[in-house]
């Protein structure tokens, strides 16, 4: 189950927990063990390193816990704000470092870009697209990322980079424009 | 052109390689340091503080000097003219 979609219930629960967080800080920990991984699997993606993950998301972690008292629920998951934490960090990290960014990509997310820049997926075309994504913006190829190759909804998204969800959708569908007439340029 | 590096279908970490660095003591301990009040650090474990407040100090004595100087009346010429 995608980690949006959270029961009244659950997201009831996880609220009282947040809240037991803010007046006891080692209330934390069931928050900890819930996202770990989940905050790990999304930082490694974008740095391919085990080490360089493990040091950004006891960042992230502690960025979350000296600031949960600021915390306030917006009717998403406590996760959402983590990731976003974790965006910001990762973001940070390779602007001080310069360090060369890591794109995870999957076929099922190629194909489906593929079909909506109605391209024909074939290597080439793959190649073509690669390319394109080379010659974007970091900013736009991180939205490309999220929604893609990470199947998040546009309400994800958003939360995660700090947009509107609809804003969210039409910088996407710009991208795919945008991904089209590079690809279209290249051929 | 952006600096990316493309992986392809490479999976996730394992999750016993994952929770190898899960640590909830060692946050607790970072975040009781970094949230730690600063009076309840003792001066000489904080060099920076030590040295800012050191500094001040050493301001401090030279101006009250230069005041006292400043304040102190030169002594008259006694001496008579032959």
């Amino acid at each position: 189950m995608n980690a949006h979609h959270k029961t009244d219930t659950e997201l009831k629960l996880e609220l009282q927990q947040v809240e037991a967080a803010k007046q006891n800080p080692a209330r934390f920990d069931v928050l900890y063990d819930k996202y770990y991984k989940s905050i790990f699997v999304f930082v490694h993606r974008r740095t391919g390193n085990e080490d360089l993950s493990a040091d950004i998301v006891s960042q992230v972690f502690l960025k979350a816990l000296i600031n949960i008292r600021k915390y306030e629920y917006k009717g998403v998951p406590f996760s959402a704000w983590l990731f976003r934490i974790a965006f910001n960090e990762i973001n940070m990290y390779f602007r001080k470092n310069n360090a060369g960014r890591v794109v995870s990509l999957d076929q099922g997310g190629i194909m489906t870009i593929m079909a909506e820049v109605q391209e024909e997926d074939h290597s080439e075309a793959q190649q073509r697209m690669m390319k394109a994504l080379k010659e974007m913006g970091e900013e736009d190829t991180q939205l490309i990322e999220l929604r893609f190759f990470e199947k998040r909804s546009f309400a994800e998204v958003g939360n995660i980079v700090g947009i509107t969800e609809n804003n969210a959708k039409v910088k996407v569908y710009r991208i795919l424009e945008k991904i089209k007439k590079i690809m279209g340029n290249n051929r | 052109m952006s600096d990316l590096k493309f992986n392809i279908d490479q999976p996730d970490l394992p999750e016993d390689r994952i929770n190898k660095h899960k640590d909830f003591k060692k946050l607790m301990y970072n975040y009781q340091s970094a949230t730690k009040p600063l009076y309840k650090t003792p001066l000489y474990k904080n060099k920076k503080v030590f040295l800012i407040i050191l500094l001040i100090l050493l301001v401090m004595f030279v101006i009250v000097e230069v005041i006292e100087k400043e304040e102190t009346p030169a002594p008259a010429n006694t001496q008579q003219p032959k």
